[in-house]
Formats: C-alpha cells, sequence, structure tokens
C-alpha cells in the first residue's frame, strides 16, 4: 500500500526517529524541506508516485510541527488526479494543511463538486469528507444543495450519505442559510425514520445543530427521536455491528437524548410520557460491571438521561431518584464515574430543588476534595461552592480553609476565592466572617486581593460590636513571624483605628501596638509603609494621656520617613510630624473613620459577572444560566453599584444631624484649591460647610489623593480600574483616615453624610423597571424589581384563566427591612387575592408572596402592586406593574388550514373581526415576528397563508369559564417594515379590541424615556421612583 | 463537538495530530505541550478528563486513554458526552489493532497516513461519522484495496511490519 510502500518515505521517517535531539531533526527536516522545494520546482520531471510520495513527507514534516509554507498547489493538484490513489493523498493532506481560508481551496471547488456529483461512490466520499473538514463558505453557497441531494437520496449507500449529513452539517454551520428551515424540517422527520445506524448517528448530530439555532422549527422531529430511543433501548431492530459491549449503539442513545435537550421545553403528555418511561428504565436498569468498556459505554447512556430528566424538570420523585443515584456514584472507585457523579450534582443543584437531599452526601463530596485527582478535586469544589448556604457555610468554609494548607498550587487562587465568596456572602454572623479573612490571608495571602481585605475594613467600621474581637485578632496575626504584607496592611489598619479598645489588656498597650507595628517597617513596600505611618499616628492619639516617651518613639519614625524617596511616604510623614502639633485640633482631624455606606462587595459581583459568561449555545447551558440567574437573583447580596458619589446627592449635607467632628473635619480640609481637584458633589458640601480654615498640608493633600486613587486603583483581581470619578471616593473611602487632610476626609464624610442625610426618597432601582416588566411579559420568571436594599423576583404559572404568582422578597441589606407592606391593586377584570408580607425581613433573607390571579375578561390593564419598607427610619414605597399582562391567559391554538378559513369567513366584521394599519412598527424580520407571537402564547400557523410575508396565528384567549378562539393575520410589506396591517378576529367583540390593541403594543417600536405619547402605553424606560404619585402617573 | 484528535507518545512526541478548527503550527505545538505536561503528571488510577479551559477556552476537556506508550487524546466541547468519547478512544484503538494486528506505536508512525484514512472514518468536521468498528473496518479495506490498483509495483511493496524487525 501506498505508505510501507514508499521507501523513501519510511526512510525518511527512520532517519527523524533516529536523531538524538530536536537540532538533529530540524536540520534533517530541513534538508528534506529543501529537497521537497527543488523537486516541486522543475515539476516536469517529477512522476505521479513522487508527487504522492512528497506530499505525504509534508504531512509528516507538518505533524512534527514544522511550518510547510509551500507545495500547497501541488498537494491541491492532486485532488483533481484521476487516480483514486492519487486523489486520496490530495484529499487527506489538503484537509489537513489547509484552512478554509486558504486561496488554493477555492480553486478546487469546482473539482470538489463534480466528484461529489459523480457517480463514484469513493470519490463522493473523499470530497465530502474534505468539504466536511475544511470547506468554507464558498463552498457552503455551491454545494449545498448537492450535498443535501446526496444524504435524501435512495440509492445512495449508507457510507456516503452519513458523509453527507456531516458535510452539510459543515456547510450549514458556515451558512445557515444553505438550509431552509421550513422545507428541510419535513426532510429531517423522515431522515429520523433512517435504519441503518451509522446514517442516522450523523443525521442525530445534524439535527442538534439545526435545533440549536431554530428549535420551533423542528418541533415534529421530537416524537421521531423519542421512538428512536425507545428503539434502541429496548434492542429492538439492532444489528450485531452496532452493539457495543451487549449495549445497542450507546453513541447513538446519547445523541439522541442530546438532541431533546436542545428543545427548550417538552409539553405534549404522551410524549413527554414515554420519553419519561424510557428515561426511568434507563435509571433503573443500569448496574456497575467488571468490564470497563461496557461499563464506560452504559454509564455514558445514564448519565445522558440524567441530564435529560434534569432537563425535562420531571417530578419531584424523579429528580430525587437521580439524586440517590448520583449520590452512589460520587463513592465508587471507579475514578470516571466519581469525576462526572460529582459534575452532575453540580449540574442538578441548578436545575431542580434538590439541595437538602444533596446536603446528605456533604461528608462523601468532601472526601472527594481531598482525592488525588485533581480532576475530581476540582468539580468537588465546584459542587462544595454551589451547595453552600447559610445553613453549612460554616463547615464547607472551614473545610476549604483546612484543605488550603495542603493543597496543590494549581487550585490554590480558585480554593482561596471561593472561601471569600462563601464566608462572605453566607456568613452566620461577622465576627465569623472576619476570623475566616484573616486565616485565608494567612494561608494565601497571595490570592487575597485587595477587594476582600477592604471588605472586612468596612464591616469592622460600620459594626461597633465587631471592633474589639476584629482588634485582638489582628494583633494575634501580626505579632507572628513572617506575616504576609496583606496581612501588615489589614491588621495595621484596624489596628490604628480600634487598638486602643484593647488598652487595658496586657501586651495590648499603645506602646507595645506600636512596636509591633514599628517592627514590620522594613519589611514591607511603601504603600503599606504609608498606612503603617498613618497607623501609628492614630495609636499616638488614642493614647490619653499623651504618653510623652511614646510620642517621641513615634516622632523618630515619622523623622525617618520625612525625607523619603516616596512623595507619599514624605508626605505622611511631613504631616503627621506637624499635626502631632496641633493639641486638640489634632484629635478631631484623626477621629475614628466614619461608617461606610452600603456598597456591593466587588468580590460578589465580579463572582456573579463570571458565572453569567458563557457562550455556549446548548439549550441545557441556557437553561442552567436562567436558573442560576434566578439564584443569584434570590441570593441576597449586599449591593449597591450605585456610584456613591454622584447618586446622592448631598447639597444639604452639613446641615444634617451628624456626628459634629464630621463637620469639622470637612471644614478643615476646604479650601478652594481643594475643592477643585474633586468631583461637584464635594465642592458643594464645602460651600455650605462654613468658614474655610486652612488645614496644614492640605495642598499636598490633595494631590495625594489623586495619588492614593491611583494607588488602590485597580481593586479588583484583574479587572480594569473603575471609572476615576465614582471609584476614587469609594477607594479614598477606605483609605482616607490615614490622610488628615482634606483630600481624604472630604468626600468620605460627605458620602456618609448623605446617606444618613435622606437615602430613602434617593432610593433608585438598579436597572430599568419598565425593561424588567417587559421581559416579564415574555417570560414567567425574573426579577420585579431591584434596589440596593431590596429584590423582588417573580416567577408565575398561568392555567387558562388562572395564575398564581410568587413574589420573593429579598433583603439584599445588612440591616433589617422594617414596616414591610405590600398590596395588590387588581384591575376590573381580574380578581386577585395576595398574602401577607411579614413586617420585618431579616438581614439577607427572603420571603415568598404567592399571589392567586383569575381573568374574569380581556383587558390590557395590568395589575400594580404597591411595595414599601423602612430602610432604618426611612421610608421606601414603590408602585410596580404586575406582569398580569392579556397574553398569560392566552394558549396556542392548533388550528388546520380549513377550521382557520371556515373560522375567519364566520366572523365577518367590525366588531367580531377588526383590521388596522399600524405605523410604527419596530422592524423585524418576519421569523422574529413570529418568534415575539410564540412567545406571547400566539400560535405561528405556518403555510397557512400562501403569501409568505403575511403570518397568521390563531390562541385561545381564557377567562372565567370562557375560552374564545381568537385569529390573527399581520400582513407585512417588506419593503416598509415599519408598517403592518392587522387584523384580530374572535366571537367577542371586546376580545378582538383588547388583543389587537395589545398585539399593537408588542410590536411598536420600544419607547425611549419621554419619546413618543404611545409610549405612555408601555412605561417610560425609568420610573421616577421619587414619589407615589409620579410613579403611579407612569404606570397607568 | 471534537476540537481535535491526538495521538502522542509518553515522551511528548506528536504521532497523529488533527485539528477540526483551524490552529496555527505554532498554536499546535504549544498545545501539545501543554497537554503533554498535563497528561505525563497524571498516574494511572485518575480519571480521564481534565479541564482544558486554558488550553482550548470555556468549556473544553481533554478526554484521553493511555495505551502502552501512547496517548490517546480527544479535545471536547460540552455538547460531547465524555464517556461517550471515551467509547469512541476504545472503537479508534480496536479499529486500528485489527488493521495491524496488534497496534503498536510503530505501526503509527510509518503508516501514519493509513491512520489517519481510519480516523477520517470516525470522525469528520468534528462530528462522530461511524461508532461501529466493523464498518470502519469495512471502509477502510475497500479504501485500501482501491489505493492498491494499478500500484503493484513489486520493489514497492513491503510487508506490513518489516519496520517492526528493523526498529533502530
Amino acid at each position: 500500500m501506498a505508505l510501507s510502500g514508499m521507501r523513501g518515505l519510511s526512510v525518511f521517517i527512520s532517519d527523524v526517529r533516529n536523531c538524538q535531539n530536536k537540532e538533529q531533526e530540524r536540520v534533517r527536516v530541513d534538508k528534506e524541506l529543501a529537497n521537497i522545494r527543488t523537486r516541486f520546482k522543475n515539476e516536469r520531471g517529477l512522476s505521479v508516485y513522487e508527487k504522492k510520495k512528497y506530499v505525504w513527507k509534508m504531512l509528516y514534516i507538518y505533524m512534527l510541527g514544522y511550518d510547510v509554507d509551500f507545495g500547497h498547489m501541488e498537494t491541491v493538484q492532486l485532488i483533481s488526479a484521476p487516480k483514486y490513489a492519487e486523489k486520496q493523498v490530495g484529499y487527506i493532506v489538503t484537509s489537513c494543511l489547509l484552512n478554509e481560508n486558504h486561496d488554493f481551496l477555492r480553486l478546487v471547488i469546482n473539482t470538489v463538486r463534480n466528484d461529489i456529483i459523480g457517480r463514484n461512490e469513493t470519490f463522493q466520499c473523499l470530497a465530502l469528507t474534505m468539504v466536511g473538514n475544511v470547506g468554507g463558505r464558498e463552498f457552503s453557497e455551491s454545494l449545498a444543495p448537492d450535498v443535501q441531494k446526496l444524504l435524501i437520496s435512495n440509492s445512495c449507500r449508507p457510507l456516503v450519505r452519513k458523509k453527507a449529513a456531516l458535510c452539510l452539517l459543515r456547510l450549514y454551520r458556515k451558512n445557515p442559510d444553505v438550509v431552509n428551515v421550513d422545507g428541510w424540517s419535513e426532510r429531517m422527520v423522515q431522515l429520523l425514520d433512517e435504519r441503518d445506524l451509522g446514517v442516522l448517528t450523523a443525521v442525530m448530530s445534524l439535527l442538534v445543530a439545526l435545533v440549536a439555532n431554530t428549535p420551533h422549527a423542528y418541533w415534529n422531529c421530537v416524537p421521531k427521536c423519542v421512538r428512536t430511543l425507545e428503539r434502541l433501548t429496548r434492542g429492538q431492530d439492532i444489528p450485531q455491528e452496532y452493539t457495543y459491549y451487549g449495549i445497542p449503539s450507546p453513541w447513538l442513545q446519547v445523541k439522541t437524548m442530546r438532541v431533546l435537550q436542545y428543545f427548550p421545553k417538552i409539553d405534549d403528555p404522551t410524549i413527554r410520557k414515554s420519553l419519561l418511561d424510557v428515561l426511568q428504565r434507563i435509571l433503573l436498569g443500569t448496574d456497575v460491571v467488571k468490564n470497563v468498556n461496557k461499563n464506560n459505554a452504559s454509564h455514558a447512556v445514564l448519565f445522558e438521561a440524567l441530564a435529560l430528566v434534569m432537563h425535562l424538570d420531571a417530578d419531584k420523585e424523579m429528580m430525587s431518584q437521580c439524586v440517590v443515584l448520583l449520590g452512589k456514584f460520587i463513592s465508587v472507585r471507579e475514578p470516571n464515574i466519581r469525576y462526572l457523579g460529582l459534575e452532575n450534582m453540580t449540574r442538578i443543584l441548578l436545575v431542580a430543588d434538590v439541595a437538602d437531599s444533596i446536603k446528605k452526601h456533604q461528608s462523601q463530596i468532601i472526601t472527594s476534595l481531598k482525592d488525588p485527582d485533581i480532576s475530581i478535586r476540582r468539580r468537588s469544589l465546584d459542587l462544595l461552592y454551589g451547595m453552600c448556604d447559610v445553613s453549612n457555610a460554616k463547615d464547607i468554609v472551614e473545610e476549604l480553609l483546612q484543605y488550603l494548607t495542603t493543597a496543590d498550587f494549581g487550585i490554590r487562587e480558585e480554593l482561596a476565592l471561593k472561601a471569600a465568596i462563601l464566608s462572605e456572602k453566607f456568613a452566620p454572623d461577622l465576627s465569623w466572617y472576619v476570623d475566616v479573612i484573616l486565616q485565608l490571608i494567612e494561608k494565601a495571602g497571595d490570592f487575597v486581593s485587595d477587594d476582600i481585605w477592604y471588605r472586612v475594613v468596612q464591616f469592622v467600621t460600620n459594626n461597633d460590636d465587631l471592633q474589639v474581637h476584629a482588634a485582638a485578632k489582628a494583633l494575634d496575626y501580626l505579632d507572628k513571624p513572617a506575616v504576609h504584607e496583606t496581612m501588615v496592611k489589614v491588621s495595621g489598619y484596624i489596628l490604628g483605628e480600634y487598638s486602643h479598645l484593647l488598652a487595658r489588656r496586657p501586651g495590648c498597650s499603645p506602646r507595645d501596638i506600636f512596636h509591633i507595628l514599628n517592627d514590620k517597617f522594613p519589611a514591607v513596600t511603601t504603600p503599606t509603609k504609608a498606612l503603617l505611618l498613618s497607623a501609628c499616628v492614630k495609636i499616638m492619639m488614642h493614647c490619653q494621656p499623651p504618653d510623652p516617651e511614646l510620642v517621641d518613639q513615634v516622632v523618630a519614625v515619622f523623622r525617618r520617613y520625612e525625607s523619603s524617596v516616596d512623595a507619599e511616604v514624605q508626605q505622611r510623614a511631613v504631616e503627621f510630624l506637624a499635626l502631632a502639633r496641633k493639641g486638640t485640633a489634632f484629635v478631631d482631624i484623626m477621629a475614628e473613620m466614619p461608617k461606610f455606606p452600603e456598597r456591593q462587595s466587588p468580590l460578589l459581583k465580579k463572582a456573579e459577572d463570571t458565572d453569567g459568561d458563557a457562550s455556549e449555545v446548548s439549550a441545557t447551558k441556557i437553561r442552567q444560566q436562567q436558573m442560576q440567574q434566578e439564584q443569584n437573583s434570590t441570593a441576597l447580596v449586599v449591593a449597591d453599584p450605585q456610584p456613591a458619589n454622584g447618586g446622592l446627592h448631598p447639597v444639604s449635607v452639613p446641615k444634617t444631624a451628624a456626628p459634629a467632628r464630621h463637620s469639622e473635619q470637612a471644614v478643615t480640609s476646604e479650601t478652594p484649591q481643594d475643592s477643585k481637584s474633586f468631583p461637584p458633589s464635594q465642592s458643594q458640601a464645602h460651600s455650605n460647610g462654613g468658614t474655610p480654615q486652612q488645614a496644614p498640608g492640605h495642598t499636598p493633600g490633595s494631590a495625594s489623593a489623586d495619588l492614593l486613587s491611583d494607588l488602590v486603583g485597580p481593586l479588583s483581581l484583574e479587572a480594569p480600574p473603575p471609572v476615576a470619578s465614582t471609584s476614587s471616593s469609594d477607594l479614598l473611602a477606605l483609605e482616607a483616615p490615614p490622610t488628615p487632610t482634606a483630600a481624604a476626609a472630604t468626600p468620605a464624610d460627605s458620602l456618609a453624610l448623605a446617606l444618613l442625610d435622606s437615602a430613602p426618597t434617593q432610593v433608585q432601582p438598579l436597572g430599568n423597571v419598565s425593561e424588567w416588566f417587559k421581559e416579564l411579559t415574555l417570560k414567567d420568571s425574573g426579577v420585579l424589581y431591584e434596589d440596593p436594599y431590596v429584590q423582588i423576583g417573580l416567577k408565575a404559572e398561568w392555567r387558562n384563566a388562572q395564575g398564581r404568582i410568587v413574589l420573593f422578597v429579598g433583603n439584599k441589606h445588612t440591616g433589617p427591612l422594617t414596616n414591610v407592606k405590600s398590596s395588590v391593586l387588581p384591575p376590573p377584570h381580574l380578581r386577585m387575592q395576595s398574602a401577607v408580607v411579614p413586617e420585618n425581613i431579616p438581614p439577607r433573607a427572603q420571603v415568598q408572596v404567592p399571589v392567586d390571579v383569575a381573568c374574569l375578561s380581556a383587558s390590557r390593564e395590568t395589575a400594580v402592586l404597591e411595595f414599601s419598607f423602612n430602610v432604618g427610619h426611612a421610608p421606601v414605597s414603590v408602585q410596580l406593574k404586575l406582569p398580569t399582562s392579556l397574553n398569560k391567559f392566552l394558549q396556542v391554538a392548533p388550528v388546520s388550514a380549513n377550521e382557520f378559513v371556515a373560522r375567519w369567513r364566520a366572523l365577518g366584521g367590525p366588531p367580531s373581526k377588526l383590521q388596522e394599519v399600524v405605523r410604527g412598527v419596530r422592524p423585524m424580520p418576519l421569523a422574529e415576528m413570529a418568534n415575539l407571537f410564540i412567545r406571547l402564547h400566539i400560535g405561528v400557523a405556518n403555510g397557512l397563508d400562501p403569501n409568505v410575508n403575511n403570518v397568521v396565528a390563531a390562541t385561545t384567549f381564557y377567562s372565567g369559564t370562557a375560552a374564545t378562539l381568537c385569529l390573527v393575520r399581520v400582513e407585512t410589506d417588506p419593503s416598509d417594515r415599519t408598517q403592518m396591517r392587522l387584523t384580530v378576529a374572535s366571537e367577542d367583540p371586546n376580545t378582538t379590541y383588547e388583543l389587537k390593541e395589545f398585539i399593537k403594543e408588542q410590536v411598536m417600536d420600544i419607547p425611549f424615556p419621554g419619546q413618543s405619547p404611545q409610549a405612555a402605553t408601555v412605561t417610560p424606560a425609568t420610573i421616577p421612583l421619587t414619589g407615589p404619585a409620579a410613579a403611579l402617573a407612569g404606570l397607568i | 463537538m471534537i476540537l481535535a484528535a491526538l495521538i502522542m507518545n509518553t515522551q511528548g512526541k506528536p504521532r497523529i495530530t488533527k485539528f477540526y478548527d483551524h490552529v496555527s503550527v505554532e498554536r499546535q505545538q504549544e498545545i501539545l505541550r501543554v497537554v503533554y505536561s498535563v497528561l505525563s503528571s497524571r498516574s494511572g488510577n485518575l480519571c480521564s478528563f481534565v479541564e482544558a479551559d486554558d488550553i482550548f477556552g470555556p468549556d473544553t476537556k481533554l478526554v484521553y486513554k493511555h495505551f502502552a506508550t501512547l496517548y490517546f487524546v480527544f479535545v471536547i466541547d460540552s455538547a460531547e458526552s465524555e464517556l461517550g468519547i471515551l467509547d469512541l478512544i476504545q472503537v479508534f484503538v480496536e479499529t486500528l489493532d485489527r488493521c495491524f494486528k496488534n497496534v503498536c506505536e510503530l505501526d503509527i508512525v510509518y503508516n501514519f497516513g493509513k491512520v489517519h484514512t481510519i480516523l477520517d472514518e470516525i470522525v469528520m468536521g468534528g462530528q462522530v461519522v461511524e461508532t461501529s468498528s466493523a464498518e470502519v473496518m469495512k471502509a477502510v479495506q475497500d479504501i485500501w484495496k482501491l489505493e492498491r490498483v494499478g500500484e503493484l509495483n513489486p520493489a514497492n511493496i513491503r510487508g506490513i511490519g518489516h519496520y517492526k524487525n528493523s526498529r533502530s
């Protein structure tokens, strides 16, 4: 045969193998490449045999990792050779060496096409394989119809057809237009009747791609897939060669179940039942056996069945059956099964309410965290992360911390991050949180980003009862040898602020603490030195009555850094020296940091961001993401991404009842020079602040603020630095106390004051309320409302004229929400009943409020939820539209063409049938409009209207006990997509009218705030939630 | 989708490389290096899956089997079943075994073209074409028959396995 027959090639391979090192190999390869190059140049003297030999050599060299940038032409030319052997070499090597963008490939499109449409099956196979591997867009355009013909041909051998299926798949990926959705879905149904399992396998792969793109177009394939699965699991009509270790084509079983997961939902009760029966059989009928290969294959099927059960949202019993199985898997010896068991447990956690049954396996999962296999350890870490909640956070986080000491490097960073996130998210109490983070810094300081220790400082500052504990802990850690720099920072800061609270304890005198801090200076970086200087000055200040010896020692430190080359350190040293002589003013300036405003944890935000980030198209995945979002949205997180500075406007700040020292601090700082370097809010604070008073060192102070913000700017792990104007104040707030100057003090103060002042009236939603509402019109779960304190999620189920909405009210805030009230105001056509909300919602807790809805007649009005609560003492109240829109009471009505036409005719004209030309339609392709209709539960009847620019649809409207069939016809003008003629017909004139208006609203241009008056039907984008009246005006 | 099918020996030398998405030569080499360093650090009784996010992007995995001196590695994305791919590797190896009668590394080195032919009958464009070893054999043998036609130059034909004896 070609290869072993080619002596020259064998010799070359042997030569390469005999090379002692890479250098020798390179020399030998270069020699060969030079040789081939010369031979190709004098092409005339080249025999076919030689050409083939050289091309094989090129492929071999290419596989060794050398770039072969010539000879492509010769390779491609072989494709046009008449003999099979040459053609074959040409095709194989081309598909390895060249890629779809290669110019030479285009040259052979014609040859390839001739091979495909020719009669020679072996040529067809070669051509299809090459196109299936490297075919590009041009191939799609010129070959798709021919390939389709081969696939559906009756006369072709299975060998050719299965390749045609996959070739078509490649062409479809390159250009989806090559498959005409309407015509092709019927073809796919027929192809699924295929008896040859090879062809069927390839067809399933093709179907996966088609369904992933346009699931609704391939609904009719679902029953066939289920039947295929039945055939396989029952072992009916399975040829011997497709039985793999006694199992009927496990591969095809897996693929078939995979296809079914790409359909968003399988509702048809009979199909669902037979599918679940099959799955049940698989779940029950799989046992662990000795033979590894058989075991693999049967578990491949089993795991896919599990995934499909999860996707189908099967009943509770079946889900818990899955969890039991998975629980068994995670403790078996076979590592592959263990790995997949853990992976699927993480997955099932996202889609079903099985957290409690999974918790039963917690100890086994923790054991897996110590598995010798890193793949398994990672899965286990993910699962622990996913299953963690308030109830088990302590156990899990402590387990992670323990593991951190022995964990290998590859996983430490992830481990540290996850421990930090979990401890913040689910901390049963804050002192525990502080302990965990300090441990984390001690064990894996390199992986603890600044965000994390900032967060500790924030919590400690904001919680008085935490300060003693934190200071004591900080001292313990700092007193150890070889402390991580992050530990020096966080401990230094905490000790500076709060060590005086420990003064009575032995070994905690200001002098002791100063000595500990002083020892750290030599080993730390400059920014940390600056921080330590501030800590020293604070300790000195707190020491009352002043201890002259301590003062001398501290001053000596300042003197040491007075001439530091680093501007920041030098400046602090100089300023502190001057301040130390200021007497009482010094005490005021150095006062304890005010409380921080609530703000979102950058860490959690980042965690959420990465969670939502994925580019996979599988329906399961999307579903998972949705679930995750739902979970996230109910996860109670301290969140306030609002620009603390811009949003809350502290115009009246200094007039409020803020502690005196705040205003004083503000006062010392304010000078005209200063204010210009700050965002406007500061200068406003300034103008109200009273008599400007020169503080020593204020001018460099302002510069230092900027510098500081630069220093601490790149906050998060690897995220880009946040936008300066909003972030700098955030950051400054943290770093503020060390700098006694205006720059640092003011922003922090004004923030704190602003919060004290009047947060409630300024509570702003964290997104676009009307967008949320709009989304909820189209789907049944999501966010209804969210602001920094509260999040209201919503989940709804609708059946005919009835519905149940469950509101998930979550307190995201660290304080309780009090005086919580909610009431539902139903419009006249709805009857609604709502459960009572508890008056208080504890921090980070969530309550569920079910609301029952019954529809009496058609109307576009929606119900309104009045929701109010108090944060601290300030009331917040919002009014929100509830998604009880007309379409919730619609159900897709399948009607045959005859039925439709008959009905349409019977419903003569107004008022049963109304027609209107709608202008200002949001331009969209017909497919999108059809999609919109489907999402509105208005069933599109494809192909019923002979005019392709029209959409015909039918739906049933339920109210009371009545069901009204409604018919819809949309005529569009392809040349002007902004208008359409809409006709709606039903027996009930009111329903007709309301449905027509409703559809109009849905297809109209998305209104932007303050745009056209017609936008009023859909609420303006941002509801000014400042007053109930204003909100109501926006709603109705 | 299967992103790549690789065969490399336990020294990290590539024996067969086939990428189903275009990857430059330099990148291919880097990939092979990283894959090898990952696999060679894994001992025998660990699972057959390694997350490959760092190498191939998010949601990708290496699924591998170790036979004597060779690693068979398939790189997949999340649309494939891990165990299914292990089955497929088994089918691939069983087919090689039938073709070469007790396949060894040298068979693959000297017959890389044949191995490509076999692989093409099993995977195409990152999708599985055929899972039945018997069917693959049938197709491959037909191809080899065709190749021989008109090429019966006795000087060029040497028995399969000659290199097994002449190993240097």
